[in-house]
């Protein structure tokens, strides 16, 4: 990457060449020195230093005077970058602040006799990708919950993203299995269907386990 | 190295811990902090909030770095950025995720920032911020203390750019991002985004030319 490069600023695209210095695209508004050449390709030439001796910027004032300052603008601009202020208060201030904001969608019937119980969208939603998460090798993306039209019963329809080291199929039957298990112990929903679409992917770089949240903990 | 904090390390060391996202042990999240972006995002377009405390966690550091090199003082930094994720979150149902989260945020905050009307030139408090002039020059005293004045000329000279091109430079200066990236973030042409690049360059130069 381009800022670990003592070349420092210099983006990999700008290496100078002589047919690229009529692309109008480079370096809009970049002038041509008295000397004939063009000042980003005096800057591209200061930066690659000895790799490249020309022994016209040696000797030329125009070229000198262009690239003065820009030593020092690398060099205090590598400074300027690792300038970074803890955003540990603000992150948790958004975050308690969002908590404060719930956006709980609406409200679904839960499975019980007098049909007068009923539980937001988010929250079952929330507990249900726990549970999908919970299938090693899955993480659950989106999660909607269908009202049927009888009024208790609700269709889940979920997309995942999973690694690809198992067959699909019975990766597919665990997620199942834990949803419609976590519907009707942990909440207490009737299912009508569970709809599951895999659409990406998951790198598999770290381990991805299953997430510990209920009762492992300290 | 994760993809989502490329572009951001600052050299030899000199950064505070990587922002890995990853929530505390024990927190809601915890488990969370390994997936990707769009991921995250779906599940917080829902209303997920642990998911958008993942996304701030993992984000909120360069997002923050930007403002305070965009305003030159952190108060007013952590409130632009503050104010972008909520904004953020009441405008995730309707995100369509054209765009990256991260291009999304990038525009948003660059957006407050460039809206931050300023009576008088922005207050730089850069004793604020932890000081890396540690890792600078060699250990030598002398040398670290000029390092620093000149890095605080630096910030003085960005505060004297039009903020449209100061904009420019600091995302690709100090984030690293790409030209198309850029001009996604600021609305502009990628045409436009080089020229006011090379503006910003050549003024902060002559700036600095007094320095050696």
């Amino acid at each position: 990457m381009a800022l670990e490069d003592p070349r420092a600023t210099s983006p990999p695209d700008e290496v100078p060449t002589p047919h690229r210095d009529t692309d109008p695209a480079r370096l809009v508004g970049d002038e041509r020195l008295p000397c004939g050449r063009l000042v980003s390709h005096v800057w591209e030439q200061a930066r690659a230093g000895s790799h490249r001796p020309d022994p016209h910027t040696a000797d030329c004032t125009y070229c000198r005077q262009a690239t003065e300052g820009l030593t020092v603008l690398d060099a205090t601009t590598r400074t300027l970058r690792a300038q970074r202020p803890s955003a540990r208060t603000v992150a948790d201030r958004v975050v308690s602040a969002v908590r404060a904001e719930a956006r709980l969608g609406r409200m679904l019937p839960l499975d019980d006799p007098t049909q007068e119980l009923r539980i937001a969208e988010a929250t079952v939603a929330k507990a249900l990708r726990r549970a999908a998460d919970r299938v090693p090798g899955v993480r659950a993306a989106s999660c909607r919950l269908t009202p049927g039209e009888a009024g208790t019963h609700v269709t889940i329809t979920m997309t995942l993203a999973v690694t690809l080291d198992q067959p699909l199929p019975g990766r597919a039957t665990q997620v199942r299995r834990a949803v419609a298990d976590a519907s009707a112990r942990e909440i207490g929903l009737a299912v009508s269907g569970i709809d599951l679409h895999i659409e990406s992917e998951l790198e598999p770089l770290t381990s991805v386990g299953p997430t510990s949240r209920n009762g492992t903990g300290p | 190295m994760d993809v989502e904090h490329e572009g951001f390390s600052s050299p030899r060391g000199a950064e505070p811990p990587p922002f890995t996202g990853a929530a505390r042990p024990g927190e809601p999240g915890a488990g969370l902090g390994d997936v990707a972006d769009r991921i995250l995002v779906a599940r917080a377009a829902e209303g997920d909030d642990d998911a958008f405390a993942v996304l701030v966690h993992r984000h909120s550091g360069r997002l923050l770095a930007l403002a305070f090199h965009m305003l030159g003082n952190v108060p007013d930094a952590e409130e632009a950025v503050q104010d972008a994720f909520l904004s953020a979150w009441r405008r995730l149902p309707q995100f369509r995720g054209d765009a990256a989260f991260r291009t999304w945020m990038y525009r948003i905050v660059t957006n407050r920032c460039l809206n931050v009307r300023r009576a008088q030139t922005p207050s730089l408090a850069l004793d604020a911020v932890a000081e890396p002039a540690a890792h600078d020059a060699g250990g030598e005293p002398a040398r670290a203390a000029e390092s620093t004045a000149a890095t605080a000329a630096l910030a003085q000279a960005l505060t004297h750019l039009r903020p449209g091109q100061r904009a420019c430079w600091i995302l690709r200066e100090l984030h690293g991002l790409p030209y198309g990236e850029i001009a996604q973030v600021v609305g502009e042409s990628e045409q436009t985004v080089r020229g006011r690049l090379f503006r910003a360059r050549r003024t902060l130069m002559k700036e600095m030319a007094s320095w050696r």
